[in-house]
């Protein structure tokens, strides 16, 4: 198998790079969502955990980007 | 020489001897002794930093309940299979034929799905409350990720409360439903999987007797 689409002449490999590129896209939105969804329920119900919460869903969504940076360099 | 005359009682201390502590151990708190509770609990009554979006001024919160903490053994068994299961893959070399960057980015996006996996079980359960206050009881739902649902009755607007515990493991753990049938825009209330639920039906209705 050489890894080349013999129609279109395209590798096997950019599509799959660009496929990943676009689910890890979806992802960054939905962590984005739970940003969100965080803030609405901290401000929701307070019961003083509040802080530690905030921080991993941004921790979250800080992976995500990475994730991505990591896709587009080393695919 | 030794100075047997002098009480031993009525001696100075030296600057070298240590001091006795006081005894304190019987002497009587002057608070009174509150059960400590964490913030994750899942049976909290009075609990102090407690707020909510739609609280009045002068609104005490008397009991916030959760769903009862074993009921997160399920996304917690599952979160355990999800973090090994990256290790099983590797054993078993299923993605071996992959080149190395796509193995590398299969196994990250992997752990960024448990994490997001553990954080909406543990979200889900711990946001989703159910709160007493000296005027209304307030049932909080957030159904899915950004839609959320709060719902409140009056305490005088309350006809009956009753509970149910069926099923072994409810019995074992002690949790259960609370019903609230209400006069309100909504009927009916339910306290789904609460621990102690006889007592929380109880609290509530002291609160109607006190109305």
């Amino acid at each position: 198998m050489t890894g080349v689409i013999p129609i279109l002449n395209i590798s096997i490999w950019l599509i799959a790079k660009i496929i990943a590129l676009i689910l890890l896209g979806m992802y960054l939105i939905f962590a984005l969502v739970v940003v969100r969804q965080v803030q609405l329920m901290t401000s929701t119900v307070e019961v003083g955990f509040e802080a530690p919460i905030r921080l991993f869903s941004y921790l979250h969504l800080i992976f995500a980007i990475i994730i991505i940076a990591v896709a587009i360099i080393i695919l | 020489m030794t100075d047997i005359f002098v009480n031993p009682s009525s001696k100075t201390p030296t600057p070298n001897s240590t001091p006795t502590p006081p005894q304190v151990e019987n002497l009587p708190s002057p608070l009174p002794k509150k059960r400590r509770h964490s913030r994750f609990s899942a049976f909290w009554q009075y609990p102090e930093k407690v707020n909510f979006e739609t609280r009045e001024k002068g609104e005490k919160v008397i009991l916030l309940l959760r769903q009862h903490p074993i009921v997160n053994l399920g996304w917690i068994l599952m979160a355990i299979l999800m973090l090994l299961a990256p290790t099983g893959i590797g054993v078993l070399g299923v993605l071996s034929s992959l080149p190395s960057g796509f193995q590398l980015i299969i196994y990250l996006a992997w752990y960024l799905v448990t994490s997001a996996f553990i954080m909406e079980s543990f979200l889900d359960w711990f946001f989703n409350v159910y709160i007493v206050t000296n005027l209304r009881i307030v049932d909080i739902d957030f159904v899915n990720l950004i839609y959320k649902e709060v719902s409140d009755a009056n305490i005088d607007k309350i006809q009956d409360v009753s509970y149910n515990m069926g099923g072994v493991g409810r019995t074992v753990f002690n949790y259960g439903d609370v019903i609230i049938q209400t006069a309100a825009e909504i009927q009916e209330f339910d306290f789904a999987a609460v621990p102690n639920p006889a007592k929380v039906a109880k609290i509530i209705e002291d609160l109607m007797v006190k109305k």
